[in-house]
């Protein structure tokens, strides 16, 4: 998987906008793998996302719509989107503000591809 | 500035038929100079009378003037000659708004949308012009007595407003056995805010505008209407993001309205 | 009511700090010897002496375990359960190294610890006043010094 998933990873730094992307692990906010840019503080992104979707997990699971798979927090300043790829796994984004959110989910939907 | 205006004044001047006479009136507008800018463009427009832009321009110099109702005439003219003029379809639009006619104003920028979808003050303004439309009717609703969101599509079920403990203060949220869960999810909703706020700060993205959700049956989109309240959308996946985005706007908008009277 | 007691008034703020913003149930600061010096979420002075006896051992039967490996030592140690997860880890300070147990539950995550205990070391690095000279510890002292701090932290 590793070399693939690397790869996979690689393209998803190309989308115009994305400064780093990382596999992690749901429940543990730990990073597996991850391609960032100098300034990203992977073991942060990778917790604060995990701990992010696990909150919003137990609102989406009780308004009965099942668990997320794709989340997009805009903030002024840039971007978070996280897809869950596997059972516990996810990956994430962190992205300059204005960046394609289409493009970089794709991608993400290809590197995902991957995991599993 | 001076020197373009006497560069483009020498322009006019070495050939009077040309359409120097726009970036002049352009120029002289924009230095303030409003009585030469006029002189210049009814000049221009004695060789141009057929010239959309040099009645755009004339229009824009009259509302710099404070002369309304002229302004509106010379942009009518601009779009009797080119019908999907932008920039008379703006100036209309802009006076349309000033006189609250929302809708009107909304149909002119929409049309200019259309003709230039990446003009940003046309994104801008057709923005504007949305919210306030949403906040005036938001207005009217409170002062009939009815609900925050009373009119808004999937109000019975898919729209809540809380404050930042988690508390409701309006709306409904049904899931998809028509079973009651606001409360539940407003909990759960208020720490997924506070989350968002941390995440953000400490990644350095500043304050985050929207929170959105793509689950297997549907999306949810989360913003903060205000400091201290946070409005939760729930849609049935079926229902296009863009759209849960622009209805989240309008409620954003109409909470605010809320909120603001509440004070 | 703020549920973290200190021995020294430099601990509480970084600790709270940290406490705050990882989630975590219980924490407990203590000397490699196993003197508490503070901790977060503890009722029961039992607790925190059984707590503060076992980190204090196992971080030292690790740190030999290490050594006999001759692989440097353990930076940290982590259990997770399905209730609970565990975090132990040794760390340097103006004033020694010291020891930080923390106990986290489903509402936090091995990520979101790691990530603000290297936030409490810095802290409590900025925090901690110039170290007193030492004095050779007696057993007396150390029973008497025992007794005094659990006595902080739950008063």
């Amino acid at each position: 998987m590793t070399e693939r998933l690397h790869e996979a990873l690689d393209r998803v730094t190309r989308v115009r906008g994305v400064r780093g992307v990382l596999l992690v692990g749901l429940d543990d906010g730990l990073v597996v793998a991850d391609a960032v840019m100098e300034g990203v503080r992977a073991n942060a992104v990778a917790a604060l996302a995990a701990s992010l979707v696990q909150r919003l997990a137990r609102a989406t699971a009780t308004s009965g719509i099942g668990q997320p798979g794709f989340l997009h927090l805009e903030a002024e300043r840039g971007a978070l989107l996280t897809l869950a790829v596997r059972e516990r796994l996810m990956l994430v984004t962190v992205a300059e503000p204005g960046v394609n959110v289409g493009l970089v989910r794709l991608e993400l939907l290809r590197a995902g591809a991957e995991v599993r | 500035m001076a020197d373009d205006i006497r560069s483009l004044t020498a322009n006019l001047a070495h050939d009077p038929d040309s359409l120097a006479f726009l970036q002049l009136g352009e120029a002289l507008r924009s230095a303030g100079r409003l009585d030469a800018a006029v002189r210049v463009v009814q000049t221009g427009l004695e060789r141009h009378r057929g010239n959309a832009d040099a009645h755009d321009l004339h229009a824009r110099i009259l509302v710099d003037a404070g002369n309304i109702a002229a302004a509106a005439d010379a942009w009518g003219r601009a779009l009797a000659l080119a019908p999907r003029h932008v920039g008379a379809l703006k100036g209309l639009a802009f006076l349309a708004f000033q006189e609250g006619d929302i809708d009107t104003a909304l149909d002119r920028l929409e049309t200019a949308l259309s003709e230039d979808p990446s003009d940003p003050s046309v994104v801008q303004a057709l923005q504007a012009v949305r919210e306030e439309g949403a906040r005036l009717e938001a207005e009217i609703r409170l002062r009939a007595g009815a609900d925050i969101f009373a009119g808004f599509e999937g109000a019975d079920h898919g729209l809540l407003l809380l404050n930042e403990r988690g508390l409701v203060l309006g709306g409904a949220l049904r899931d998809p056995a028509d079973d009651d869960v606001a409360e539940e999810v407003a909990g759960y909703v208020a720490g997924a805010a506070r989350e968002a706020t941390r995440a953000a700060r400490l990644l350095e993205l500043g304050d985050w505008r929207s929170l959105v959700v793509e689950a297997a049956d549907g999306h949810l989109h989360v913003s903060l209407p205000t400091p201290d309240t946070v409005l939760l959308v729930k849609r049935e996946r079926a229902v296009p993001p863009g759209r849960v985005g622009l209805l989240a706007r309008r409620a954003a908008t109409a909470a605010r309205v809320w909120v603001e009277a509440q004070r | 009511m703020s549920r973290t007691r200190v021995v020294e008034p430099w601990l509480a703020g970084p600790l709270e700090h940290f406490v705050s913003e990882s989630g975590a149930r219980l924490t407990l600061i203590l000397t490699p010897a196993g003197q508490v010096l503070a901790q977060h979420g503890f009722t029961r002075a039992v607790d925190v002496m059984s707590a503060a006896a076992l980190a204090s051992g196992i971080a030292a039967s690790t740190g030999e375990l290490a050594r006999l490996l001759e692989g440097g030592a353990f930076r940290a140690l982590s259990h997770e359960s399905q209730r609970h997860g565990v975090f132990l880890s040794r760390f340097a300070s103006p004033r020694g190294p010291l020891l930080a147990l923390v106990v986290y539950g489903y509402e936090s995550s091995i990520g979101l610890v790691q990530l603000f205990f290297e936030e409490l070391v810095t802290d409590l690095a900025a925090a901690a006043p110039a170290a007193p000279p030492r004095a050779p510890v007696l057993a007396a002292d150390f029973e008497r010094e025992l007794n005094e701090s659990l006595a902080t932290l739950f008063r």
